[in-house]
């Protein structure tokens, strides 16, 4: 009896399981005809409810933003998708820290997107992978013009004279300074600019003075103690002092120039040591946000945050010049048209036609912060009329960009990152951590 | 007869097979395929080229690797004990009758519902310094002077203590289950016996209630050494395996190796070096634990 009523139950079950595969597929079936009527009656022009006359894009683009970034980018699309009645951009928003596996894995199969994101310094390993396409041919039939980017944003993602993406930004490290807090120190100039000489003794005689003058519970510099922040001073600073980069022209080996990076970053621990950065601040951000911080270093794209802030009155300027010369730390965002089944010339005309339309469209991405790649954008009204960004616009032309080695991210993360993460600890001196960080990158070159 | 059974072996196979197919094809061909990369150059995207030894022999003399199972190692030997014995305390206690009794279980078991994620960002704002919980506590207690901080995530052997607090507090209520349930099943009339021979409650709880439960203790020991090894999320959130790497487990580097590096092939090389590992401690264990059970 128990042994019949199982069986029921299991041969019902079993049923059950049959019969909505059956609906599943009859569907799937259904939905896979339609999509097969459709395509071919869209390619058809000469169907008569086709009243554009030609025949309509469709392009997937796939986006890493989040928060402002990923309002404006949806902005721009959506404003691109109006003015262009033949294209049709449709945005997939990723999870930022996926994003490249995603990518990666998915270009592998033959499912990537039609356009995509990819960081500058990303870039060279996208390309060994045969992730990214060349774009110079299609460049050419739509009309784009190379010359209306800036030269050192688009050289840094041509590889062998080739180009590969078209640069939409500049996010580079700059400084921020909180006028409020400045003007109660009485470093704060009557143009709204701070009173600070550009120096390694200005530098330090600026921090000094706020840690005087203001009162103990403000932070002078409000820096995170460990990985991309310090890492990005540690960058500029090293560039400022001419290093060149921490591997070799030919990218096959390390060339850190020792003298300087322990410079560097001697010069950043003392910053540490002496307590003008809070030790190991749990949120440098918020403490800038709240007012509580005279003055922070970071990307631009957080002047959009910033500006959202009520009662933050606030400055942006390029990272002092404390050495030689002027530089800082950068990344671009750009475009890229990866590698697809069909490599369609119509999808990769419409694909770069939309990527050189967003770069031209500027002045809605640098809402978020970041610098334009077309100076024209430079003298568009709207831009003008944002404040801030044009206080930064010209560091566009000294961001030291990463060289075109594949391994980029991989020695910021094994490397770097690591043991700077120790000298601004005080844990180990400059110079040792400059020996082992030569190793570090010689091992993950050779890996 | 015989054809009955091997027709009712044929229904069985036959209602296993749904089951068999998806095994199959997602747990061990994989498995297979694993092998396979390890002699091979092996990306994200496809298979680069055939290396033979070569991830085997760098493997060998990378130290990265040894230092990493070290760090599992070390995180197994901070766990497993306080786990066990934390387990029992907690069981002893929601054992006692008492009005609380109910009150007990649900607040030793509900951390366990808690999610990897929940779990290690409650634990990465409690360590915090400035604002964390702990250090705000002992502010109040007088216990930490007023103008300084205790960095629990920036120095080495604090960020073990702080993990392993988390994943105590997080996980030990199913080990605390599975000693309650092992509790209840110890018959009264042993403890009636012992109280009536004039045992008192240190002599009943040593000579009674832990014997009872030696059994249990042997399956979560086991159980525990395999997951503590297996640590990753937790320490990947709360100190990404920093400072300078020295809490980093060889789960993480594995993931690293394979999704940041790109490395799929040595990845799953590391991957069946720690998969040796298990299978030597889960065959020590029940090579010992047999061996006992015969003697007794």
């Amino acid at each position: 009896m128990k042994k019949g009523f199982g069986m029921t139950l299991a041969m019902l079950l079993t049923a059950a399981l049959a019969l909505s595969a059956c609906g599943s597929n009859n569907s799937g079936g259904n939905g896979g005809n339609n999509g097969g009527s459709n395509t071919p009656g869209n390619n058809e022009s000469s169907s008569p409810d086709n009243s554009g006359g030609g025949s309509k894009v469709t392009l997937s683009f796939w986006t890493l933003f989040s928060g402002g970034d990923g309002d404006n980018m949806q902005k721009l699309i959506d404003e691109f998708n109006k003015s262009h009645p033949d294209i049709q951009v449709k945005n997939t928003k990723l999870e930022w820290g996926e994003y490249y596996t995603k990518l990666i894995t998915a270009v592998g199969n033959g499912n990537g997107p039609d356009i995509g994101i990819s960081h500058t310094s990303r870039l060279p390993d996208l390309i060994n992978q045969g992730v990214v396409t060349e774009l110079d041919d299609v460049a050419e039939t739509a009309g784009v013009d190379w010359g209306t980017y800036n030269e050192n944003l688009l050289s840094a993602t041509a590889v062998d004279g080739k180009h590969y993406a078209v640069p939409i930004d500049t996010h580079p490290f700059i400084m921020y300074y909180n006028k409020k807090l400045l003007r109660d120190a009485g470093l704060l100039g009557d143009d709204g600019k701070p009173v600070l000489e550009q120096s390694a003794d200005g530098f330090i005689a600026f921090l000094d003075t706020l840690k005087q003058k203001l009162p103990a519970k403000v932070t002078p510099f409000a820096l995170s103690n460990s990985n991309d922040d310090p890492f990005r001073l540690w960058w500029s600073l090293y560039h400022q002092l001419g290093g060149n980069d921490v591997i070799s022209d030919d990218l096959s080996s390390a060339s850190l120039d020792a003298d300087k990076g322990a410079k560097a970053s001697e010069y950043i621990q003392n910053i540490y040591a002496k307590g003008y950065i809070k030790k190991n601040d749990p949120d440098f951000y918020k403490n800038f946000q709240s007012g509580t911080a005279a003055i922070m270093m970071t990307g631009v794209w957080a002047t959009g945050t910033w500006e959202a802030t009520k009662e933050l009155e606030f400055g942006a300027m390029p990272i002092p010049k404390i050495f030689d010369q002027e530089a800082t730390w950068g990344d671009s965002h750009t475009l890229i048209l990866p590698v697809t089944k069909s490599e369609d010339p119509e999808k990769r005309k419409a694909a770069i036609t939309f990527a050189d339309w967003i770069a031209e469209n500027g002045q809605v991405w640098a809402k978020a912060g970041h610098i334009p790649s077309k100076p024209s954008v430079f003298d568009k009204q709207e831009y003008k009329d944002m404040p801030y960004r044009g206080d930064y616009a010209s560091v566009a032309d000294t961001v030291k960009f990463s060289k075109p080695s594949t391994k980029n991210w991989s020695i910021r993360d094994n490397a770097l990152f690591k043991y700077l993460n120790e000298v601004w600890a005080s844990k180990m001196t400059p110079a040792d951590a400059m020996v082992k960080m030569q190793d570090a990158i010689q091992k993950t070159l050779s890996e | 007869m015989r054809l009955s059974k091997l027709r009712a072996d044929v229904l069985a196979l036959l209602f296993l097979l749904p089951f068999l197919i998806v095994y199959v094809l997602y747990t061990i061909w994989p498995m297979i395929k694993g092998v396979e990369m390890t002699f091979y150059k092996w990306t994200l995207i496809r298979k680069m080229s055939y290396i033979g030894l070569d991830n085997y022999k760098r493997l060998l003399q990378d130290s990265e690797v040894w230092a990493a199972i070290w760090h599992s190692t070390i995180f197994v030997i901070l766990t497993t004990p306080t786990m066990v014995v934390l387990a029992i305390v907690l069981a002893l206690i929601a054992n006692r009758k008492s009005r609380l009794q109910k009150l007990y279980r649900s607040v030793f078991f509900i951390p366990s519902v808690l999610s990897v994620a929940v779990a290690s960002f409650l634990g990465l704002f409690i360590f915090q310094p400035y604002m964390g919980f702990v250090n705000t506590f002992l502010h109040l207690l007088n216990l930490l002077p007023q103008d300084s901080e205790i960095f629990w995530l920036s120095e080495t052997w604090l960020s073990w203590i702080a993990v392993s607090v988390i994943t105590l507090w997080w996980t030990v209520g199913f080990n605390f289950i599975l000693y309650l349930s092992a509790m209840q099943e110890i018959p009264d009339e042993i403890y009636e016996a012992a109280r009536l021979d004039g045992a008192n409650d240190w002599q009943v709880f040593w000579r009674i209630t832990l014997p009872h439960l030696s059994p249990i203790t042997k399956t979560i020991t086991m159980l525990q050494i395999i997951s503590s090894f297996k640590v990753f999320l937790q320490i990947y959130i709360i100190t990404g395996g920093g400072p300078l790497d020295k809490t980093r487990p060889i789960i993480q580097l594995i993931y690293q190796t394979g999704f940041r590096k790109n490395d799929l092939g040595y990845a799953a090389t590391m991957s069946y070096v720690v998969f040796i590992i298990l299978l030597v401690l889960s065959a020590i264990q029940y090579w010992v634990n047999n061996r006992k059970g015969e003697h007794a």
